[in-house]
């Protein structure tokens, strides 16, 4: 039985994702350099500032990346991310893997709910089978693999899986790992989604959610963690729709964090000296699907030419100013299995126009884009609508809200459609759902359905070794290329401003904010 | 009175019929799903098909319309899909601040167009009729986003005198309360104020050029006294309409002012609503905006009596 501990974050090391974030910012952000000098101080009120408020603060029902951020400093996970993407311990202190379909948790002792009842392998089993069973857990397919949770004792657990998942760690590191108490859950039902007082373990505990308003959490003084933080007195979330309003609470001191800056906004921020960027680079994943179960994509070779069309750098620089890098599949820059010595799709007007020829289609051909009506898409498709025209094809725009643009998808209503992903920790959250064969609803809106793909994907998730399945993900990165289910456009980086008080914030790709070691000058 | 009142409450009934059918067909026609928009990261079909169903979103247009209107009859709006609160209760909570807001703003653009618009009328061509004629164009011709951005960036950002966004109570806090609304109630004051400018200076001119105003004016009045008693209380009526109107418009519409100062209002209620096709929520807020102008038009009616007598008699 090989005990598990968490890989190293092969290749990049911690001075090589430093280097990273600096590259995509163009210079080393400077409250860094100042962070870690000084002796943290406890106390005072953090105001973060959102664009949206949380939907709900139960973890097992939330389909909201903001209510994310929110959980990450009440709950806490079974394993967590570290600044690399590995996996590390969290309310788990360890794990082993006696054989690809089992998973034995060794958790953490000492470790108490904030409504003063004890987290033990109870608490786990509980929280697996209220996944798993809740009508409206909205967990149950990230879950899935686990087909029962054994108590082996107080502090033992053991999952036993359906099929092989590699993936299912990473995917532990987020809400389907948070645990929330047993008893809280019980007895106060429903009412858990506006109130979260007593739910958690994590360093700050629930006070209050003024819907519209603000959200309030406060430090826990009886963190089972001594090391470190927390040192915040309280942490204050509000939602500020408008992103230049957001800025300028920010710079105005009525907030310190906001949790992101707009591309079009990033260089005047930067030359700000109240304010402090940090440019984390993402998981996500932005690109457009092409759909392949009609005309004209379903013609492999119109798919090539429109790739061969598009100047990416030109994308990158002109739309997203730099803040992003051109994306050569799913994979992230940040994950371990990105491989760098794939290129993206170069802009090819030669190759444009023999894939058109092959296609019967020498003259060009016509057709409609379906995006999100928010500026910065429309730029982009714009862009390339240029570039398509240069490239002689004629694309149409259909600016969409976002509802009907999933709607769209979700029923293969389009020819080729805007998808932005957040994307997960591990590269199966930014591939399996969308490339895998999947009858009915599901994520992967072009409809591609490719046996190599399968196998591969299958293959990804039974394998443990990471090096194993970074073969495999470099090996779907160039079938999707060539495949084409979408046209990958950018990997955005997430860039957070503070207020230069805010000291000592640890940034994780995932761009979940914890707030556990921050403290305000 | 209560004749006229029972009798244009009887009449608001086939409107707010034609609005609810109206809004319903509408936001069903829009392409988008509530329980999509929900769960957009969610791949997992069965827990939607049963959300679909648990909210009889899987049932025909007809039915669905019909056990709305039979629960709206038992007083019963329904439940917002996306945070499962009563519809009444999201909007007892959006509609404070917008009613405050709405009345501060009135309050501001009275203060600012009754003595221009008075003083413009009175000294017709003078340079203080000319700078209060391009301050109603200004005020008219500049969107409210705008003047919303550079009130913050002078007092929020540079002078930091007032907060930029959020919302505090007065209520519970008279002057953070105020402090809160300052900004949006200007915003929105300006432009009303602008309206009413022009609307007090036209109305009053056409006021000052009638017999009965010669008529005082013979008699030796002096000029404030023929402008406040004779002619202003007749330039009032056309005021009184543009405020009834607005009044609708500053509960439900001000969107882009509560949107940038981060106002938890109806009119962000009902975008947001919108968005996420949370069928429940439009629907009941909607309804409660249209009976809110119904209100507001005939609380207007009323005035009208109560400045014009004549009106009252017909």
């Amino acid at each position: 039985m090989a005990a598990i501990r968490p890989e190293p974050a092969d290749p990049l090391s911690r001075r090589g994702f430093l280097q990273l974030c600096a590259l995509a910012a163009g210079v080393l952000s400077p409250a860094r350099a100042a962070w870690a000098q000084e002796a943290p101080k406890k106390g005072g009120t953090l105001r973060v500032g959102f664009y949206i408020e949380a939907a709900t603060m139960d973890p097992h029902f939330s389909g909201s990346k903001i209510d994310r951020q929110v959980y990450h400093n009440i709950y806490e996970p079974l394993v967590t991310l570290d600044a690399h993407l590995g996996i590390k311990p969290g309310l788990a202190e360890s794990w082993q893997q006696p054989d690809p379909k089992t998973i034995v948790f060794k958790l953490r002792r000492g470790v108490k709910f904030h409504d003063g009842t004890d987290f033990n392998a109870e608490a786990v089993k509980f929280n697996f089978n209220r996944m798993k069973t809740e009508p409206k857990s909205v967990r149950k397919g990230e879950v899935a693999s686990i087909d029962a949770v054994d108590v082996i004792d107080a502090y033992t657990v053991k999952l036993n899986l359906k099929r092989p998942d590699a993936a299912l760690l990473a995917t532990l590191t987020d809400r389907a790992g948070m645990m929330v108490s047993p008893k809280t859950a019980q007895e106060r039902g429903p009412e858990l989604e506006r109130n979260a007082k007593g739910a958690g373990t994590g360093p700050f505990l629930f006070v209050e959610w003024v819907k519209d308003d603000h959200l309030l959490i406060r430090r826990n003084d009886a963190y089972w963690n001594k090391q470190g933080g927390p040192y915040l007195e309280q942490i204050r979330y509000r939602p500020i729709p408008d992103d230049t309003v957001k800025l300028q609470s920010l710079q105005a001191g009525e907030i310190q964090v906001m949790d992101y800056v707009q591309p079009r906004d990033v260089a005047a921020v930067k030359a700000d000296r109240n304010v402090v960027v940090l440019d984390v680079p993402s998981l996500a994943d932005f690109a457009y699907q092409l759909n392949h179960t009609r005309p004209p994509f379903d013609n492999k070779a119109l798919r090539q030419a429109v790739a061969y069309s598009l100047d990416l750098e030109q994308i990158v620089k002109g739309v997203w100013l730099n803040v992003g890098v051109p994306a050569n599949g799913p994979i992230p820059p940040t994950s371990w299995a990105y491989d760098r010595a794939i290129p993206f799709i170069k802009r090819d007007l030669a190759k444009v126009k023999a894939k058109l020829a092959e296609a019967g289609k020498a003259g060009g051909f016509t057709f409609t884009m379906t995006t999100n009506n928010i500026p910065i898409n429309v730029q982009e498709a714009e862009v390339i609508q240029a570039q398509l025209a240069e490239a002689g094809i004629t694309m149409k725009i259909k600016l969409v809200d976002s509802g009907t643009l999933i709607s769209d998808g979700n029923a293969k209503n389009f020819e080729m459609i805007s998808f932005q992903w957040s994307g997960r920790p591990d590269p199966d959250g930014n591939t399996y759902q969308f490339y895998r064969t999947t009858p009915g609803t599901s994520l992967n809106w072009s409809g591609i359905s490719n046996p190599q793909i399968d196998a591969l994907l299958d293959r990804s998730r039974e394998v443990n070794s990471q090096a194993e399945r970074k073969k495999l993900f470099s090996q779907l990165t160039r079938i999707l290329q060539d495949e084409l289910p979408m046209v990958f456009i950018v990997h955005p980086v997430e860039p957070k401003a503070f207020s230069p008080r805010v000291q000592n914030y640890d940034p994780i790709p995932d761009g979940m904010m914890r707030f556990k070691d921050v403290w305000l000058k | 009175m209560a004749r006229l009142i029972l009798h244009r409450i009887a009449a608001t009934i086939p409107v707010l019929l034609l609005v609810t059918a109206g809004v319903f067909t509408l936001i069903h026609l829009t392409p988008g799903d509530p329980i999509d928009a929900m769960m957009a990261e969610s791949v997992d079909d069965s827990v939607k098909q049963r959300l679909r169903q648990d909210l009889g979103l899987d049932r025909p247009l007809y039915l669905q319309y019909a056990s709305w209107m039979g629960r709206l009859l038992q007083g019963d709006l329904g439940r917002s899909i996306r945070n499962q609160e009563p519809v009444i209760e999201n909007v007892a909570r959006r509609i404070k601040p917008s009613l405050q807001l709405a009345g501060l703003a009135m309050a501001i653009s009275l203060l600012v167009a009754t003595p221009i618009g008075i003083l413009s009328a009175a000294r017709r061509n003078s340079a203080v009729d000319r700078l209060g004629t391009s301050f109603a164009l200004f005020g008219i011709c500049m969107p409210n986003f705008l003047i919303a951005l550079l009130l913050i960036f002078v007092f929020g950002v540079t002078l930091r005198w007032l907060p930029i966004s959020g919302y505090v109570d007065p209520w519970e806090e008279p002057w953070d309360g105020v402090r809160s609304l300052a900004l949006p109630a200007i915003t929105l004051g300006l432009a009303l104020a602008a309206v009413i400018t022009r609307t007090l200076r036209s109305s009053m001119l056409e006021a000052l050029s009638e017999d009965y105003v010669r008529t005082a004016r013979a008699k030796g009045l002096s000029d404030g006294a023929v402008v406040r008693r004779h002619a202003l209380r007749n330039a009032l009526i056309p005021v009184v309409t543009v405020l009834g109107l607005q009044l609708g418009t500053l509960v439900g519409g001000a969107v882009i002012t509560e949107y940038v100062f981060a106002l938890p209002g109806v009119g962000r209620l009902v975008v947001d609503a919108v968005f996420a096709r949370d069928y429940p929520l439009v629907q009941g807020v909607v309804l409660l905006i249209a009976a809110g102008f119904i209100v507001s038009n005939l609380a207007v009616d009323l005035l009208y009596g109560w400045i014009d007598p004549r009106i009252r008699h017909r």
